[in-house]
């Protein structure tokens, strides 16, 4: 493998594309596994899937050239996540309705568009499942700055995102903004399920948030140990998954998806 | 005057939880607060946090209306409000009552130094870096209590500390709270009378209306049923 990933420029890439991918998942999905909130990342991922569908279906339609169905599935993102955490801020008791309704939502959108756009949508179907052997150099740049932004972003407001997650009423009483904070996680984790869509697809984006965090949080009591933990196993598995899918020729989003859930259940076999 | 309540009237969507509530708390005064479920403590608590808005009359904490006065008051919640898996030492959880708002700082100065000592206050320094998930309900309580006390409040407010721990760990807590009678306003939420009796100045009866009476009222009505038979206002 590793002679095959020096002498193949794909293969690099996209084993590049996977650290930077686990840097960005690692950290932000911690906070969405220690909040409990994998739910809402799922919805948030799902509903991506109308704005790529409405984005390609007008490129096509109308031929716009520069138009892009990453740039439809960043809209239905954030849209998403200013539904579904005014939902959480102000009526709580409606929130599980709310992110079902945006989850199957998106997903309908999607399929319609998709059913209503001419010729044939490979396009979409690599977003859909993902492929990380299609990273660009343009990709790469786009997720290294996404890394970097996440790991700047956690080292300024960490102490605030950990009190919004773990005790909302501790953090209105000492000043912070709950609906400030809250909001910009969710923005946070709706523009890392868009840049991670391209290494293992919108649907199985979770696999990637959710996994590695919920592994690391069995090996430490401290949310930045789990965030570190994360980023090693979320590299481990990218790296794991993606020589399994060059030696089975195997689809890479899926194959790394499920070497992560191999890993899960033998955490839990650890555990047990 | 520590609270100062005057008609103050709340209600969720059309039913009343307190109406015309009027009462007030002297500086340095321990008042346990009861009540049947559902009788109003927990809004009255929201409202003297600031998380609440009155919708008629009016609430002060040290002349101030609440949410201006949120720097003065310490709140320890009810442990079973919180995530006992979520992943944060014990030092993490008391740092955070020393939470700074402006942007770029996490915490005020000499943030740990004071969880240190607050933490040595309740009995828990030794496991400041134990999970907080693993503690008992009774250690987790105290680490809470420290939690309120590292910012040095003026206004101490308990929600049912003793709901959910044993015996032996209600007794340090209560004997925490002798300790800090006097040195600051507290305002506990419990359903154990019999105990507080021994440590309050005296009660308030929170039942859609707010009626105080002094520990010999409580006591002369203790077995005729406290939410059903009236008692003589003071």
């Amino acid at each position: 493998m590793l002679q095959a990933l020096f002498s193949h420029p794909f293969l690099t890439m996209s084993f590049l594309a996977g650290i930077a991918a686990s840097i960005t998942s690692g950290i932000v999905g911690s906070y969405v596994v220690a909040k409990r909130i994998v739910f809402i990342s799922g919805s948030i991922a799902h509903s991506v899937l109308g704005g790529m569908g409405i984005f390609l279906w007008i490129k096509r339609t109308y031929n716009i050239a520069w138009m892009n169905p990453l740039h439809g599935a960043l809209v239905a993102a954030i849209l998403s996540a200013f539904l579904i955490g005014w939902i959480h801020l102000k009526h709580k008791q409606r929130e599980d309705t709310v992110i079902a309704a945006i989850w199957s939502t998106g997903m309908a959108i999607g399929v319609i568009f998709v059913s209503l756009t001419p010729g044939y949508n490979v396009e979409l179907m690599n977003f859909l499942f993902g492929n990380i052997l299609w990273t660009s150099t343009s990709d790469l740049i786009l997720l290294f700055a996404l890394a970097g932004f996440t790991l700047c972003t956690v080292l300024i407001f960490h102490s605030k995102f950990q009190a919004v997650c773990f005790d909302e009423n501790q953090a209105q009483l000492k000043g912070i903004s709950v609906t400030k904070y809250y909001l910009f996680l969710l923005n946070l984790v709706a523009i890392s399920v868009v840049i991670l869509i391209q290494v293992v697809g919108a649907i199985l984006i979770i696999a990637m948030l959710a996994i590695p965090a919920a592994i690391a949080g069995s090996f430490t009591a401290r949310l930045s140990n789990m965030m570190g933990w994360a980023v090693i196993f979320g590299c481990l598995f990218t790296t794991v998954g993606l020589s399994l899918s060059y030696f089975l020729n195997w689809p890479p989003g899926a194959t790394i998806a499920l070497t992560a859930a191999v890993f899960y259940l033998l955490n839990l076999a650890r555990k047990a | 005057m520590a609270i100062k309540s005057n008609h103050l009237f709340f209600q969720y969507e059309e039913t009343p939880i307190l109406e015309n509530v009027t009462f007030d708390i002297q500086p340095g005064q321990f008042v346990g607060i009861f009540g049947p479920n559902g009788g109003g403590k927990t809004t009255l608590l929201k409202l003297l946090l600031g998380f609440l808005k009155p919708q008629k009359g009016s609430l002060e904490i040290l002349g101030q209306p609440p949410k201006d006065a949120r720097e003065h008051l310490g709140y320890v919640p009810q442990i079973s409000h919180l995530d006992r898996e979520f992943p944060i030492t014990v030092l993490e959880v008391v740092m955070m009552g020393c939470l700074d708002k402006s942007f770029f700082r996490s915490y005020t100065p000499d943030a740990k130094e004071k969880a240190l000592q607050a933490l040595t206050d309740v009995g828990m320094v030794d496991f400041q870096n134990h999970s907080f998930g693993t503690l008992s309900g009774g250690q987790a309580q105290r680490v809470l209590i420290a939690r309120a006390l590292v910012s040095n409040p003026t206004i101490l407010l308990l929600d049912e500390p003793t709901a959910s721990v044993d015996a032996s760990a209600e007794e340090a807590i209560y004997k925490l709270l002798a300790r800090l009678k006097g040195t600051m306003t507290i305002l506990m939420v419990t359903h154990d009378l019999q105990i507080m009796m021994q440590n309050v100045d005296r009660f308030i009866c929170v039942h859609r209306q707010v009626h105080a009476y002094s520990q010999a009222q409580v006591c002369d009505h203790f077995a005729h049923g406290l939410y059903h038979t009236p008692l003589r206002k003071s």
